[in-house]
């Protein structure tokens, strides 16, 4: 992560969650679950909502389908995530 | 919204408005100018007059002006962050953030300037794509919508 905020500076509430995650998954959390975290007002909370809605929502794509489309827009995009 | 973004306008109105009116850092203005830097032009037709009436070139549609069409000047190495950012992201580097960071721009900026750079590229592509599946030849005038509280000069 390039901006120290962005990786270190989460209120105690995204903080405790950040942790949470950390502990369930035994793994490192991802970059853009911190970037989705950091002053979730401002972007995280109305991105999610809208992800939310494209990828889970009704729909006659089938969940994986969407899953498919994103994942091979971010190959496009030469994204790893 | 009149320029419609599917049938997820509503979500995305609802992004774009805390994205570029929310209380933040940066100047509202700032990244409104960004955002409709980011979104681009349409690749066929000239760019739409937004608020102040400047226009981003047709043929060159992020290099060569230091100005978005929200009338908003960007200091020129945050316009060419936003660029890279909007067209080619993968190529952002740690020297690129440090160089932004040590010319005074705070993390908390450089965050929102990131977001709203982001953002405008993803809406404008999204733009371009329905806009497309419409049979329409250019997508709207990014600032035109209630996006961000509205524009200023628009009825």
């Amino acid at each position: 992560m390039r901006l120290h905020a962005v990786e270190h500076g989460h209120r105690l509430t995204e903080r405790l969650k950040l942790m949470l995650i950390r502990v369930a998954s035994l793994r490192r959390v991802p970059d853009v679950v911190k970037t989705l975290f950091y002053r979730p007002e401002f972007f995280g909370r109305p991105m999610c909502d809208w992800t939310q809605a494209v990828m889970r929502g009704p729909s006659s794509w089938s969940v994986g389908e969407r899953e498919l489309f994103a994942a091979f827009t971010s190959r496009l995009n030469q994204c790893l995530f | 919204m009149s320029n419609g973004t599917g049938r997820y306008a509503a979500l995305i109105e609802r992004l774009v408005e805390s994205v570029l009116a929310g209380p933040g850092h940066a100047a509202s203005e700032l990244r409104r100018a960004v955002f409709a830097r980011a979104f681009g032009p349409h690749p066929l037709t000239p760019s739409p007059s937004g608020i102040g009436g400047t226009t981003l070139p047709l043929s060159s549609p992020l290099s060569g002006t230091e100005r978005g069409t929200g009338g908003e000047d960007i200091a020129p190495d945050l316009a060419g962050y936003v660029d890279k950012v909007a067209l080619h992201a993968y190529k952002v580097s740690d020297e690129d953030l440090a160089a932004l960071k040590r010319a005074g721009n705070s993390d908390d900026l450089l965050f929102e300037v990131t977001v709203s750079a982001a953002l405008g590229a993803a809406v404008g592509r999204l733009e371009h794509g329905l806009s497309a599946l419409r049979g329409e030849g250019s997508p709207p005038d990014p600032l035109s919508t209630t996006w961000g509280g509205g524009a200023k000069d628009e009825s």
